[in-house]
């Protein structure tokens, strides 16, 4: 009986067993499917898309006439789109260098062994939980010219105290940059004091016995090996930076007049409420093309390290 | 002997605990600010200033924000947005976890040739500046008639958040033994068994990061809704702005401010409840995005 | 109980250069208790998951009972695995993790009772089987780890390392209990280790594997007495065998060769007649520690043994014996004394040399001459 179990099963096997093997084979790619034809279909080809509408003369419709650079060219000497960069650079590099440092230091003290720890972070990482309309929106009315932070002052006596940043175009970008760091330096703690739970206690034992000061071992070696999570820090922040509309909109709605205008936007309100949707779109692929000078550096040399390492 | 030298309060220590505190309150300050100014009324704005608290707590800016405050040429306050965002975001979440986790099963566990490349091509998708799919987004949900509506908004979170969900899942399933995997071949389960009763009972922690982020980030989009919806799909983010921002009248900000905690209340309770798997789903979204 | 065959195993990763498996051929008889055992990285891994069905062959063919199962699922093949790390359902409680298989199988739910029953009875884990493998110490996760196995009643057991999570007391514990199952169930075992005591004390016949070649099949005693090669010679035995470089010399027609001890004294030992070929040329003797000893008086005056005064460089008391390291020919030797005859590192001392039981190589060639 085993005998004729045996025959027939190397029978019937090989068909059957194939068609169920080449079932298995497949299903896991077939999982995948959807997920591809979104990230196909709405990243990559919507981005083509997008750089050929920047060719285009494309104005509240997209038409396919193309005008070749004269998008680029538009933009380029679009005083707005100028002010826009210009803003992005001031947000950007004080926003990422406030943070880091605000992040770093207070992540190195969260780490001395502090009582309520969680409560602490806890509290430092809450922001991030909230829309950038709504930190907007409350930013907006703290730094009030005539109510907010001024009548505070006033009312503790320093009557002679002026906040009129919101309102001055010289300074309003800066509002945005305090904003805007009230929302993520804690988020740059976070890393940072996963970092530094990430470094081995023994190499800082050693350095004790050594006879090194606490200043100096956090100097010479703990910083030191932060490297990565500075620079994944940074790639976050910069991100940020570059795709920063909420914020703007909530506070200033890049205002006065278009002084506190980012990239971002100036791409909305020239594709979405001026018609111009060619110039929009070259706008968002110069946004592209500044994430792409930052991120493709830091991929080349991560792979490197990992190569390496 | 370290233990003992970390108990002793020496200078040092209180310059620290000072510090640290003293970023608490700033930290806590704004949403403070917002919490008094919500349950002040118009006079007792311009009679207060900033951090007084109200003569009166009343609840009149709160109801005013919820049903009646102008959000543009209607008048019917931000209760509206906020069912559209709870209408977008369950959904949204729901799919782009489930995408989620089938993917990241399959790259960690499945993977085939090319699969990597997949992989690195979908975490692009992480760092898209999504000025740049805004347009062709938009023609599109036109020509499949999704304009403006929220099932045009929960097609355009689960396309863009599947690519961090992917990564939540993937990078933890990395973590799970290959072994036990080959162990439940052995015992006769294919793609679908292992995932349902070996690998979807280990990932309740995983399943709470996705979710939490997930609906953090749908929730407070901004973005996405003023683009691809209009009037009655917009989220709550889009409805506080336009309230805000409203020219007509006096500015009301106890209004305002209490239209904002209506905005901020669900993410921030999640937060408070459930802030261990926000964080983690924060630096580990970081650190291999 | 079946009959393994492995022919022509090859495999080779992607577009690796280098095969992992360079042509295996092992047949396994029904009931046989085979250790693959080799350093790591040597392919005993990937020939372990081959047969398993977890990874495809390169080219080659395996039979379970005559049946070719080269291309056949896992699940196709009713074969058990116990692995390094366990691989426990951490979700099920040990009665779901043993069960898991059957249900699968759909085996009738009083069925599936009482194979738990009897299972969790052989390996004594019946207190355990409502506890999740959390709850469990290592040594009770490899109860049940085997237990999982056992439950199907598979044609074929695979152990992967099965022991190497346990601390030193327990694994020898486990070693033992391993071995009694297999003696009362009389199963078909291939068992993967790097460790060559387990892979002495428990196998039927040992599969000696470096960089995906079989270096030599045999029974435990084959293997130590009569290593194929120089490699096995060395990696099979703790400490390794010492191998001594020495000319063949002929005196009067027997041949003989000299050692020198480090401090110039030299002996004469009597070489094999088998040997004579290499007259006059340098061969290395292999000698295991145990045969380099204190004098004997059983063994003095027999054929093969000599004696002669050797300084002690270092000596290593293990408990049952001492360990001690001397120089024969510039080259460290080790060797098994007494720890009731007392030496002093530093010291020369009288020993005893067997070479009844030694082995010789070419110099310079891997394979042992056969004598």
């Amino acid at each position: 009986m085993a005998h004729s179990g045996v025959v027939s099963e190397t029978a019937s096997q090989p068909a059957r067993g194939r068609l169920t093997q080449r079932l298995q084979q497949w299903l896991p790619k077939l999982a995948l499917a959807p997920t591809a034809a979104m990230a196909l279909v709405g990243i990559y080809g919507f981005m083509f898309w997008t750089g050929v509408l920047s060719f285009t003369g494309s104005t509240f419709l997209p038409s396919y006439e193309f005008v070749g650079f004269e998008q680029y060219a538009h933009l380029f000497s679009n005083a707005r789109w100028a002010t826009a960069c210009a803003n992005l650079a001031i947000f950007g590099l004080l926003f990422i260098f406030c943070c880091l440092v605000i992040g770093c230091f207070l992540a190195i003290l969260l780490d001395q062994r502090i009582r309520n720890e969680g409560v602490i972070r806890t509290i430092y990482l809450y922001p991030l939980a909230l829309s950038m309309i709504v930190t907007g929106t409350v930013w907006q009315w703290i730094l009030n010219p005539s109510l907010g932070l001024e009548k505070l002052m006033h009312d503790w006596g320093w009557t002679s105290f002026k906040f009129d940043w919101l309102t001055n175009p010289d300074m309003v970008i800066y509002t945005i940059v305090i904003a805007a760091v009230w929302q993520a330096s804690g988020f740059v703690m976070a890393l940072f004091l996963a970092g530094l739970r990430g470094i081995d206690p023994a190499i800082i034992n050693a350095a004790r016995v050594d006879g090194a000061s606490l200043p100096r071992i956090y100097l010479r070696i703990v910083l030191p090996a932060m490297r990565p999570v500075f620079f994944s820090s940074v790639m976050v922040l910069a991100h940020i930076a570059i795709k920063s509309f909420d914020l703007v909109m909530a506070m200033t709605s890049g205002g006065p007049g278009y002084a506190s205008d980012l990239p971002a936007m100036f791409m909305y309100s020239f594709t979405f409420t001026r018609g111009q949707m060619g110039l929009g779109a070259a706008s968002s692929i110069m946004m592209l093309a500044m994430l792409l000078a930052l991120l493709v550096p830091y991929l080349y040399s991560e792979l490197r390290g990992q190569r390496n390492g | 002997m370290a233990s003992q030298i970390e108990k002793k309060l020496t200078p040092s220590r209180i310059l620290i605990y000072a510090t640290l505190l003293l970023a608490c309150v700033a930290y806590l300050i704004p949403v403070f600010i917002m919490i008094i100014t919500s349950f002040k009324t118009t006079g007792d704005i311009r009679s207060g200033n900033l951090i007084s608290f109200p003569e009166v707590w009343s609840f009149e800016a709160w109801a005013k924000a919820w049903s009646t405050a102008c959000t543009g040429v209607q008048c019917n306050g931000v209760s509206g947005f906020f069912w559209n965002s709870i209408k977008m975001a369950v959904p949204a979440v729901l799919i782009s976890t489930a995408l989620g986790a089938i993917n990241g099963y399959v790259l960690s566990k499945w993977r085939f040739r090319g699969s990597d490349i997949f992989f690195s091509l979908l975490l692009f998708g992480c760092f898209l500046p999504f000025q740049v799919i805004l347009l062709p987004m938009a023609a599109t949900l036109g020509k499949m008639g999704l304009a403006n509506t929220t099932t045009g908004l929960v097609i355009v979170h689960v396309v863009y958040g599947v690519a961090f969900t992917t990564l939540f899942f993937r990078n933890f399933y990395v973590g799970v033994p290959d072994a036990l995997i080959k162990a439940a071949r052995l015992d006769g389960a294919g793609f679908v068994t292992i995932f349902v009763r070996i690998l979807l009972p280990m990932s309740v922690p995983i399943i709470m990061v996705c979710f939490i982020w997930q609906f953090t980030q749908i929730w407070n989009d901004f973005l996405f809704g003023v683009v691809f919806a209009s009037g009655d799909s917009q989220p709550i983010t889009v409805g506080l702005n336009n309230l805000v921002n409203t020219s007509t009248g006096v500015k009301e900000y106890n209004v305002d401010m209490a239209a904002a905690m209506i905005a901020a209340l669900p993410t921030l309770v999640v937060y408070v409840l459930a802030g261990k798997y926000f964080i983690r789903g924060l630096t580990s979204g970081a650190v291999k995005g | 109980m079946a009959q393994l065959q492995l022919k022509g195993i090859r495999k080779t990763y992607g577009n690796a250069v280098q095969e992992t498996l360079k042509g295996i051929d092992i047949n396994i008889e029904s009931g046989e208790f085979l250790i693959l055992v080799g350093p790591s990285g040597c392919g005993k891994s990937t020939l372990m998951n081959s047969i398993a069905g977890l990874e495809t062959v390169t080219e080659g063919s395996i039979l379970i009972d005559g049946r070719d199962v080269t291309n056949a699922e896992p699940k196709d093949r009713d074969i058990a695995m116990v692995f390094q790390s366990y691989a426990l359902y951490p979700t099920m409680t040990v009665r779901e993790n043993i069960a898991f298989g059957l249900k699968i199988r759909r085996m009738p739910k009083e069925e599936i009772d009482a194979e738990v029953e009897r299972v969790a009875k052989l390996l004594q884990i019946e207190p355990l089987l409502d506890r999740k493998p959390s709850q469990l110490s290592g040594g009770q996760q490899q109860r049940v780890a085997m237990g999982r196995a056992l439950a199907r009643r598979p044609k074929l057991y695979l152990f992967d390392e099965p022991l190497s999570n346990l601390d030193a007391k327990l694994r020898v514990e486990m070693r033992t209990e391993i071995k009694r199952l297999h003696q009362r169930l009389g199963t078909t075992i291939v068992y993967v280790t790097h460790d060559q005591i387990e892979a002495m004390t428990l196998a039927d016949r040992i599969a000696v594997i470096k960089d995906g070649e079989l270096l030599q099949l045999g029974s435990p005693k084959e293997i130590y007495e009569r290593p194929s090669c120089r490699y096995v010679a060395s990696f099979i035995g703790s400490p390794a065998m010492s191998f001594i470089p020495l000319t063949v010399e002929s005196d009067g027609g027997n041949l003989r060769a000299s050692l020198r001890s480090a401090d110039g004294e030299q002996i004469y030992v009597p070489l094999p007649e088998t040997l004579a070929a290499y007259e006059g040329k340098e061969i290395h003797l292999g000698i295991r520690p145990e045969h380099i000893t204190q004098p004997l008086a059983h063994k003095a005056g027999q054929e093969a043994t000599s004696s002669g005064k050797f300084r002690i460089e270092v000596t290593e008391p293990t408990g049952p014996d001492v360990m001690a390291l001397i120089k024969i020919n510039d080259t460290e030797v080790h060797c098994r004394l007494d720890p009731d005859h007392t030496v002093d590192p530093g010291e020369p001392a009288e020993l005893m040399i067997d070479l009844s039981r030694a082995v010789y190589f070419e110099a310079g060639k891997e394979a042992r001459i056969d004598i």
